[in-house]
């Protein structure tokens, strides 16, 4: 038998794909052996002191619990995971062992995405852990509405993408100092660098989680607007992909030519998801309650929620709230008794009150309408929630039923957002004289019930003044009118009402 | 032969006594052990730090706290003390520990050095651009936060002493926008406030001391 009449040998069988149990195996030795279950100590004595701590000082109401969940859980768990990603990321690198890992059965890549998703996974059961303590104590005293799962899964999605960030930095740059470089620029980026890459005024800045939270009524008198979420999951997912798909084409991935395909389609994909994620943000609007983005919009959702309010009487004045502020009734009701004293008969004087929707922190100004009169307000923040204090939330309340029913005058106000400049207030002579003779009657009513108005404008348009400043000289009007005798007060409104609300009245013709 | 033939042996040759730091032989031990701690990435690392602080300043980022450049500030020194508590990390563990009596110097010069390199770099940094505080706000909040990353080496080992000063940047932050007046919540007192130096000065003593008896511990690497 010649060479050429030899048999040819028979090719080797090719090697069968590793059996899928064997990812979950090792995904099962990459979650014992990650770093990230060190971190629960720090992040569940962090947790304690801020986000548990906030969210426990919100009243119970799932809008501002949920604003938690985004605004203080997040940022305060971004360091650490993108630090412990790029510590994971690194890994090989450091230890020497990238040579001896390279010839098992698995291409890197795909241990790469393993050890990522460890990571990631530890992240989110620890973000979520977080979630179900604040959402469970929130579910033992809400009286109203839901659990909002929207923001939970876009936090989800943002753990994601910074543990991906982190474990491509380890990955690409490793070292030892990877992790708290990584864990420094993640903070940072989380809280402002988006902010400023973006421009704070700039609407793709709602792209980033922490930039937008959820609205405060939102769940209570309006429902919850998932568009803007949607395209945050949308951004942050393709943001995810992209990464992990650039991983794949690393030279140290050693996926072989099917690999390299499907980490450039992965790559392609997240992008375009991402790119359409801006490109939605882009036509974002401000709608009734919060943003939306048209092509993702559901109408049903800009319904108001109905309800029944629940009420109790002050002074024979019904006064209602939404049950969700239920146990905020009595507070409400004490500080309104006061004013009603001093004004109830009087015409105009309202014959029920009315809380409405109110989606800004800021307190929105009292409105009398009728009839039947009927003062409608917003609810403050309540005691304890944006450190409100007592006679802070009482004294809010005073002031939106009292500028209601003897109104100022808007057009010369220096309130932020009015024509003057932010808390700045126009020039005293800019104040016409029968708009500070009703600025008088409003601060001496107030001053009768007990509430002396801060003499600085952040303070005072905290409290919802829809006015300018006073002046000293109106300062002195209402000294004047507080020390009158509640039946010659009473008695002097009954008389000068009309003429004081037509502006007919002068600082000097007051009492 | 029996026992009585047999000679004492001479006296053992003394050791030699150990080198002095100084010399040809005490300047490669000095070099071997930066290298080990991986201190030109270090300084690399804090030279970043400094370098973004600059930027920081110079273009005018801030967080919305209020205390803008101050907090942000703050999130450098975090970083900077981050690195240097990593870089306190031995490759060798415990076996160094029987080599030789200088290893304690070594530690303890290469902590300093990588603070003082971390106040200059920082400093460089905020010099020419208005940062409150200054650059008594930098040294005093820079060696508290770098006696707690060391602090968190010496019991957790140095791989994971990064997240000592990152948690105490976030819990700092609070105190800065709340004005706290805790002084061991140094970054929110002014920079000549008396209790916040001693308290800053006191962790960054306690710190350079354990790193310097014991050193990062050893740890299974994660």
């Amino acid at each position: 038998m010649t060479v050429a009449e030899a048999p040819v040998r028979p090719r080797a069988p090719r090697a069968g794909h590793p059996s899928p149990m064997s990812v979950w195996r090792l995904l099962w030795l990459e979650l014992r052996r990650n770093a990230m279950p060190w971190m629960f100590p720090l992040l569940a004595a962090l947790f304690v002191f801020d986000p548990y701590r906030t969210a426990m000082s919100y009243p119970p109401l799932w809008d501002l619990r949920a604003s938690v969940v985004v605004n203080k859980l997040l940022p305060d768990f971004v360091a650490f995971v993108a630090g412990v990603a790029a510590w994971m990321g690194s890994r090989d690198s450091r230890r020497h062992t990238a040579d001896l890992v390279t010839a098992t059965a698995r291409p890197r890549w795909a241990a790469w995405l393993v050890t990522w998703a460890a990571t990631a996974i530890w992240a989110v059961i620890l973000y979520l852990c977080g979630v179900a303590v604040i959402y469970g104590v929130t579910a033992t005293q809400a009286t109203w509405g839901h659990p909002l799962w929207w923001p939970v899964a876009v936090g989800c999605a943002e753990l994601a993408v910074i543990s991906a960030l982190g474990f491509a930095a380890g990955t690409f740059f490793p070292g030892r100092f990877t992790a708290p470089l990584a864990a420094v620029a993640a903070f940072f980026l989380s809280l402002e660098g988006f902010d400023n890459a973006v421009g704070r005024s700039s609407v793709y800045a709602l792209l980033s989680p922490t930039t937008s939270v959820p609205g405060d009524d939102i769940g209570v008198f309006y429902h919850y607007v998932p568009d803007l979420a949607i395209a945050q999951l949308m951004f942050l997912t393709g943001l995810t992909v992209a990464l992990l798909g650039v991983l794949g084409l690393a030279r140290g991935a050693e996926g072989g030519l099917r690999l390299r395909r499907a980490a450039v389609v992965l790559t392609v994909a997240g992008v375009a998801a991402a790119g359409t994620a801006v490109g939605l943000v882009g036509t974002a609007r401000e709608g009734k309650a919060s943003v939306t983005i048209p092509a993702l919009h559901d109408a049903a959702n800009d319904r108001l929620i109905a309800f029944t309010p629940v009420c109790r009487p002050a002074g024979g004045v019904p006064v209602c709230v939404h049950p969700a502020y239920r146990a905020y009734l009595s507070q409400v009701k004490a500080a309104f008794t006061l004013v009603l004293r001093e004004i109830s008969g009087l015409p105009g004087a309202p014959a029920r009150i009315t809380e409405v929707g109110d989606v800004g922190l800021s307190t929105t100004p009292g409105t009398i309408s009728g009839p039947p009169t009927e003062l409608s307000f917003g609810m403050p923040p309540t005691v304890g929630s944006f450190g409100q204090t007592k006679s802070g939330f009482a004294g809010s309340l005073q002031v939106a039923l009292v500028t209601a029913f003897i109104p100022g005058d808007g057009a010369a106000s220096g309130k932020p957002g009015g024509s003057g400049s932010a808390g700045s207030g126009p020039p005293p002579g800019a104040v016409p004289p029968a708009v500070q003779a009703r600025q008088a009657v409003q601060e001496g009513l107030l001053k009768t019930v007990g509430f002396r108005l801060p003499a600085q404008p952040p303070q005072l348009y905290a409290y919802g003044w829809p006015g300018a400043l006073p002046t000293p000289q109106v300062h002195a009007a209402a000294e004047r009118f507080a020390a009158l005798p509640a039946a010659t007060r009473r008695a002097w409104l009954a008389a000068h009402l009309a003429a004081l609300r037509a502006g007919h009245i002068t600082l000097a013709q007051l009492p | 032969m029996t026992a009585a033939g047999l000679q004492k042996p001479g006296p053992r040759a003394e050791a030699a006594r150990p080198r002095r730091l100084l010399d040809l032989a005490g300047l490669r031990l000095v070099r071997l052990h930066l290298a080990s701690r991986r201190v030109p990435g270090a300084l690399a690392a804090l030279a970043l730090c400094g370098l973004v602080l600059r930027a920081a300043l110079y273009w005018h980022w801030s967080l919305s706290s209020g205390n803008g450049a101050q907090s942000l500030a703050l999130v450098m020194e975090a970083g900077a003390a981050s690195v240097i508590a990593v870089a306190a990390q031995s490759p060798f563990g415990d076996p160094e520990r029987a080599t030789g009596r200088w290893l304690p110097y070594l530690r303890l010069g290469s902590a300093v050095g990588l603070t003082a390199a971390a106040f200059g770099a920082l400093a460089a940094g905020a010099a020419a651009e208005h940062l409150p505080g200054g650059t008594l706000d930098i040294l005093r909040n820079m060696a508290g936060l770098t006696g707690i990353g060391l602090l968190l080496a010496a019991v957790t080992g140095g791989a994971l002493a990064w997240a000592g000063p990152m948690m105490y940047m976030i819990v700092a932050q609070f105190a800065l926008i709340g004005d706290w007046p805790s002084p061991w919540m140094w970054p929110a007192r002014p920079p000549h406030d008396l209790g916040g130096a001693l308290c800053a000065g006191l962790v960054f003593a306690a710190g350079i001391v354990v790193a310097t008896v014991r050193g990062a511990r050893a740890f299974r690497e994660v």
